[in-house]
C-alpha cells in the first residue's frame, strides 16, 4: 500500500495529476461552501480549468481547448451574466430543510461509496489510445466521416437553442 | 489494473457527487444550474479518460465529449433563458418557491 | 273455426290495452277508459267462443308449445299454452269479472284523478292472470302468479297517500311472499325429481300417476305447492293480507276476491291435482287447513265492523270450503270445489260491488252508522241481497249447489269436516244476515245522504245477479253436466237429502237468528257486546293473529334487523372506514412528498436509484459470492 503511494508520487504524471485533481476538487467544494453568488462562479471556472488541464494529460488537447472556450469562458460568463440580470439580496440562507439535506448528504456518499465499490473492484484491461501526432485532425476527420449526422443535428440543435433563449428570455410586451 | 485510470475514475465521481448535491441542495437557481454543469463535467472527464485507458481506447469518446460539450452549452443557455423569464414573472429565483408543479 | 287455436289472444286484448293506457299516461281519459273496457269485452267474447267450441263433442285438450324459452344442453323450458275444460272455464270466470269490473269502476273511479293508471293496472292484472290460467308449465306459471301478486300489490297500494294502504300493499306482497316460496321449493324439487327435468303440468300429472315419482317426494312436492295457494288464497296462517287489502278502491277488491287473485291458489291446487291425488298426507293438509280456515274467518266475520272486511274473511271462509272440498280428494269433490270456485266468483263480485255501491253513496265502511238505505238504494239492495242468499246457500241460489256439493262429498267421505263446514255455513248465513239488515234495513244511524248509483254501476250488478241466482244450475241432482264436462266423465252421484236438509236448516237458521238480533232489533247490539264481551272481543280483534305475527314475526325480525344494521354500521362499515382511513393517510403522505418541488423529486430520484442498486447488486453479490 505505502509502496504504491510512494510509486504514486515519484511519477512525474501522477503528482501533476494530483496537482490539477485538487485544483478540480477544491473548486467544486468551494462552490458549495462560498454564499455569494459570483464567488461560487469564480470557484467553478477553476475547476472547468483544472479540468482542462486534466484533459491534456489524457491526450485530448482538442477538447481541452473546448473546454476552456466554452466552459471556462462562454458558460461561466452566461451564469455571471444571469446573476446579474436578477437580483441575489437574499444571500444563501441557512438551510431550513434539515431533513432534505441530511438525506441528501448520505444520498451524495452512499452514491460515491458504491461508484468507489464499482470501480475499484472494476477489472479494465486497459489499452493505449493512438491518438496521433495531430490530435485536432484526428478528431476531424471522424466528426466529419463517422459522426458528420450527430454533428449536423448539433447545427441543428443549437440554432433552436438560439431562437428559443432569445424567445424565452424577451420581454412579454413586445 | 492501472492506478491511474482509476484516479480519473474515482475523481470524476467525486465531482458527480459533489455536483449532485449542489444541485439538490441550493436555493438559487443560478447555482442550481452550475451543478448540473458540474455533474456534466464529471461526464466528460469519464468519457476522455475511457478514451485512453479504456478497454477499447478510441477517440470516440473525445468525440461524444465534444457533443456533450456542445448539448451542455445549449442547455446552460435555455436554463439561463427560463431564469430569466422566471424571475421577471415571479420576482425570485430560489427554488424554494418554484412549485407551480404541486397544483 | 278453431277458436281454440287462438285462445293466446284473450290474454293479449287486456296486455294491449295496458301498454296503451300506459302509454297515454293522464291524457284522453274517456278513449282510454273506453279502450280498456273494449280490451276486456274482446277478451271475454274470445273466451266464451272457445268455451262454446269445447262444448261440443270429442273435444280433445290442445297445447302449443313451440315458444323455446330458455334452452340449456338438452334441457329447454318451453312457453305456450293449453287449452282444457278446466281453464277454459277459468277463462269464462276471469274475462267476465274483469269486464264487469270494468264497466263498474267506470262509475266508481269517475273522479279520480289516476283513472287511466287505474284501468291500466286493472288490465294487467287481468291479463297476469289469464297468462296464468293459460300456462302450460310452472315456470311459466310462476312468472304470471308473481306478475298477478305485483299486481295486487299495485292495486291495493293504489291510493298510495294513505298510509293505511302503503301498509296493505306492503303487507299483501310479503305475505303472500311467504307461499310463494314454498311454491318455488315445490318446483325445485319437482325439476330434480321429475323424469327429464319436466316441468309441464301434462308431465306432472302423468309421472304423479304412473309412480315416476317415489311417495315422499309427492308429499312434499304437493305440500310445498300447496303453501304457495295458501299464501294466495289468504287460507290460515297466511290469511291476514286479505282483510287489510281492502284498503284498495272497492272494484279491485272484488277483482281480487271472485277472479283473480285468490282463485289463483285454488287452480294451482286444481291444476296440480293429480299430485294431491297421490299422497294422502298432503290431501289430508289441505283439508285441514281449507276447513278451519272456513270456519275461522266465518267467527272472525261475525264481529267485523267494516263492511269490506266482512266480505274479505267471508272470502277468506268461502276459499277455506274450496281448499277443503280439494282436500277430500274423490274426482267428485274437486269437481265441487271448482263449482264453488265458479259460483263464488259471481256472488262474491256481486257483494262487493254491491258494498262498493254503497261505499260510494255514503262515503262510509262502518256498517253501525249506515241503515236505511234499502229504501234509497233499491237495485243495490235487492242484488246485495240476492248475494247475501247465494252465498248463505239458500235454495234455489248458486251458493246452495255448490255448497251443497261440498257438504254431500264431505258428509260421505270426512263426516268431521261435514260439520265443519256445516257450522261454518250457518256462521255464514248470520254474518250476512248481520252485514244485510245493519246496512239496509231500520233507521240510519248517521247523517248521511244516499242515492242510488249510476247505471255503468248498477248494471254489472244486476247481470251478477242474475249470474248467482241460476249459475248453479249447470250442476245440481239430476244434472251433473258441469262434473262431467270438467272431468270428462261422470263424477257420480252427489244428491243427500240429508245433506240438503241440514245445509238449508243452517242456512235459513243463521238468516233467521240474525234477523232476529239485527233486523227485527229483538235484541241490540249492545245487548250481544255486552253479555259475550270476551268471545266479541276475540272475534272483533281476529283472533289477534295480526298481533301474533307483530310480536311473534315482525319484531323478533325487528330486533335482528336492528342488530344487523348495528353490525353493518359499525363492524362492517368500520372495517371499511379503517381501510380508507389507511388509504387516505397514505394519500396525504404521497401528496405531502408531491410538494411541486424538484429539488425533492430529484432527491426521492437518487434515493430510489440507491435502493435499486443496492437491492439489484446487493442480491447477486450475496448470492454469487
Amino acid at each position: 500500500m505505502l509502496d504504491n503511494i510512494l510509486d504514486f508520487l515519484t511519477s512525474a504524471e501522477s503528482l501533476l495529476f494530483l496537482v490539477f485533481a485538487m485544483v478540480v476538487i477544491s473548486g467544486a467544494i468551494l462552490m458549495l461552501s462560498y454564499t455569494k453568488v459570483v464567488h461560487m462562479v469564480v470557484a467553478l471556472a477553476f475547476t472547468f480549468l483544472g479540468l482542462a488541464a486534466l484533459y491534456v494529460m489524457l491526450d485530448a488537447e482538442f477538447v481541452a481547448f473546448v473546454q476552456v472556450l466554452i466552459y471556462a469562458g462562454a458558460v461561466s460568463i452566461l451564469m455571471i451574466f444571469g446573476i446579474m440580470m436578477t437580483r441575489h439580496d437574499k444571500q444563501e440562507e441557512e438551510p431550513r430543510r434539515p431533513w432534505h439535506n441530511g438525506l441528501l448528504l448520505g444520498g451524495s456518499v452512499a452514491l460515491f461509496g458504491i461508484l468507489f465499490f464499482a470501480i475499484q473492484s472494476a477489472n479494465f484491461e486497459s489499452g493505449t489510445l493512438d491518438a496521433g501526432v495531430d490530435n485536432t485532425k484526428a478528431i476531424g476527420e471522424q466528426l466529419f466521416t463517422r459522426h458528420v449526422i450527430p454533428f449536423e443535428l448539433m447545427s441543428v440543435l443549437l440554432t433552436v437553442t438560439f431562437i428559443g433563449a432569445i424567445i424565452l428570455a424577451k420581454r412579454e410586451e413586445d | 489494473m492501472d492506478n491511474i485510470a482509476n484516479s480519473y475514475f474515482l475523481l470524476a465521481a467525486i465531482l458527480f457527487c459533489v455536483g449532485l448535491y449542489g444541485a439538490l441542495s441550493k436555493r438559487n437557481a443560478v447555482i442550481v444550474l452550475l451543478s448540473v454543469e458540474l455533474m456534466l463535467n464529471a461526464v466528460n472527464l469519464n468519457l476522455i479518460a475511457f478514451a485512453k485507458y479504456g478497454p477499447v481506447p478510441s477517440i470516440t469518446g473525445q468525440i461524444f465529449s465534444l457533443f456533450t460539450i456542445t448539448v451542455a452549452a445549449a442547455e446552460a443557455a435555455i436554463g439561463i433563458a427560463i431564469l430569466i423569464a422566471l424571475y421577471r414573472n415571479k420576482g425570485t429565483t430560489d427554488v424554494l418557491e418554484m412549485n407551480a408543479m404541486k397544483k | 273455426m278453431e277458436f281454440t287455436h287462438y285462445a293466446w289472444l284473450i290474454p293479449v286484448f287486456p296486455l294491449l290495452a295496458f301498454l296503451v293506457l300506459t302509454a297515454l299516461g293522464r291524457q284522453m281519459k274517456g278513449i282510454a277508459t273506453g279502450f280498456s273496457i273494449l280490451a276486456a269485452a274482446a277478451a271475454f267474447i274470445m273466451a266464451v267462443l272457445v268455451f262454446t267450441e269445447r262444448l261440443g263433442e270429442n273435444v280433445v285438450d290442445y297445447t302449443w308449445d313451440g315458444f323455446k324459452w330458455i334452452g340449456i344442453g338438452d334441457f329447454a323450458i318451453q312457453m305456450g299454452y293449453e287449452v282444457n275444460n278446466l281453464n277454459t272455464l277459468m277463462l269464462v270466470i276471469v274475462t267476465l269479472v274483469s269486464l264487469l269490473v270494468n264497466v263498474y269502476s267506470l262509475g266508481y273511479m269517475k273522479d279520480d284523478e289516476r283513472i287511466n293508471t287505474f284501468f291500466a293496472y286493472v288490465s294487467l292484472f287481468t291479463f297476469s292472470m289469464l297468462g296464468l290460467v293459460l300456462s302450460i308449465n310452472l315456470v311459466q306459471f310462476f312468472i304470471f302468479w308473481e306478475l298477478v301478486g305485483v299486481c295486487s300489490f299495485l292495486l291495493v297500494g293504489f291510493w298510495y297517500t294513505k298510509p293505511a294502504a302503503r301498509a296493505a300493499a306492503k303487507k299483501a306482497f310479503i305475505v303472500t311472499r311467504i307461499g310463494d316460496v314454498g311454491l318455488f321449493i315445490g318446483m325445485l324439487l319437482l325439476f330434480w325429481n321429475m323424469p327429464g327435468n319436466s316441468l309441464e303440468f301434462s308431465a306432472i300429472h302423468n309421472a304423479a300417476h304412473t309412480g315416476a315419482l317415489s311417495a315422499n317426494v309427492i308429499t312434499a312436492a304437493a305440500i310445498l305447492v300447496f303453501i304457495g295457494a295458501v299464501g294466495k288464497s289468504g287460507q290460515f296462517p297466511l290469511h291476514t293480507w286479505l282483510p287489510d287489502a281492502m284498503e284498495g278502491p272497492t272494484p279491485i277488491s272484488a277483482l281480487i276476491h271472485a277472479a283473480t287473485m285468490v282463485a289463483a291458489g285454488v287452480y294451482l291446487v286444481a291444476r296440480t291435482f293429480p299430485l294431491f291425488e297421490e299422497s294422502q298426507a298432503a290431501l289430508t293438509t289441505v283439508a285441514i287447513v281449507g276447513g278451519f280456515t272456513a270456519i275461522f274467518a266465518a267467527t272472525i266475520a261475525l264481529a267485523q265492523n267494516d263492511i269490506k272486511r266482512i266480505l274479505a274473511y267471508s272470502t277468506v271462509s268461502q276459499l277455506g270450503y274450496m281448499m277443503l272440498a280439494m282436500g277430500i280428494g274423490t274426482m267428485s269433490s274437486y269437481t265441487a270445489g271448482m263449482f264453488h270456485l265458479y259460483t263464488h266468483a259471481f256472488f262474491k263480485a256481486l257483494l262487493f260491488l254491491g258494498a262498493g255501491s254503497v261505499i260510494h253513496a255514503v262515503n262510509e265502511q262502518d256498517i253501525r252508522k249506515m241503515g236505511g238505505l234499502g229504501s234509497k238504494m233499491k237495485i243495490t239492495m235487492i242484488t246485495f241481497a240476492i248475494g247475501t242468499l247465494a252465498l248463505s246457500g239458500i235454495v234455489p241460489f248458486a251458493g246452495f249447489w255448490s255448497k251443497d256439493a261440498i257438504l254431500t262429498e264431505a258428509y260421505h267421505n270426512v263426516p268431521v269436516l261435514f260439520w265443519v263446514a256445516l257450522v261454518a255455513a250457518f256462521f255464514t248465513a248470520l254474518y250476512m244476515a248481520r252485514l244485510f239488515f245493519l246496512v239496509f234495513t231500520g233507521k240510519p244511524r248517521s247523517d248521511m245522504h244516499p242515492h242510488e248509483s249510476p247505471a255503468v254501476m248498477t248494471l254489472p250488478l244486476l247481470v251478477l245477479a242474475v249470474l248467482a241466482i241460476i249459475a248453479g244450475f249447470v250442476y245440481f241432482p239430476g244434472n251433473a253436466w258441469f262434473g262431467e264436462w270438467l272431468l270428462g266423465e261422470s263424477p257420480g252421484e252427489h244428491a243427500d237429502m240429508t245433506v240438503m236438509i241440514l245445509s238449508t236448516v243452517a242456512g235459513v237458521g243463521g238468516l233467521l237468528i240474525g234477523w232476529l238480533l239485527y233486523g227485527r232489533r229483538t235484541f241490540t247490539e249492545d245487548w250481544v257486546e255486552a253479555r259475550a264481551l270476551p268471545a266479541y272481543q276475540l272475534l272483533n280483534r281476529k283472533y289477534y293473529i295480526d298481533e301474533l305475527y307483530d310480536n311473534g314475526v315482525v319484531k323478533p325480525l325487528r330486533g335482528i334487523g336492528y342488530l344487523l344494521d348495528w353490525f353493518d354500521r359499525y363492524i362492517v362499515d368500520g372495517a371499511v372506514k379503517v381501510l380508507s382511513g389507511v388509504m387516505t393517510g397514505t394519500g396525504r403522505i404521497g401528496l405531502r412528498m408531491q410538494n411541486g418541488q424538484l429539488q425533492a423529486y430529484g432527491l426521492i430520484g437518487v434515493v430510489g436509484l440507491l435502493i435499486l442498486i443496492v437491492a439489484v447488486v446487493g442480491r447477486r453479490y450475496f448470492h454469487v459470492g
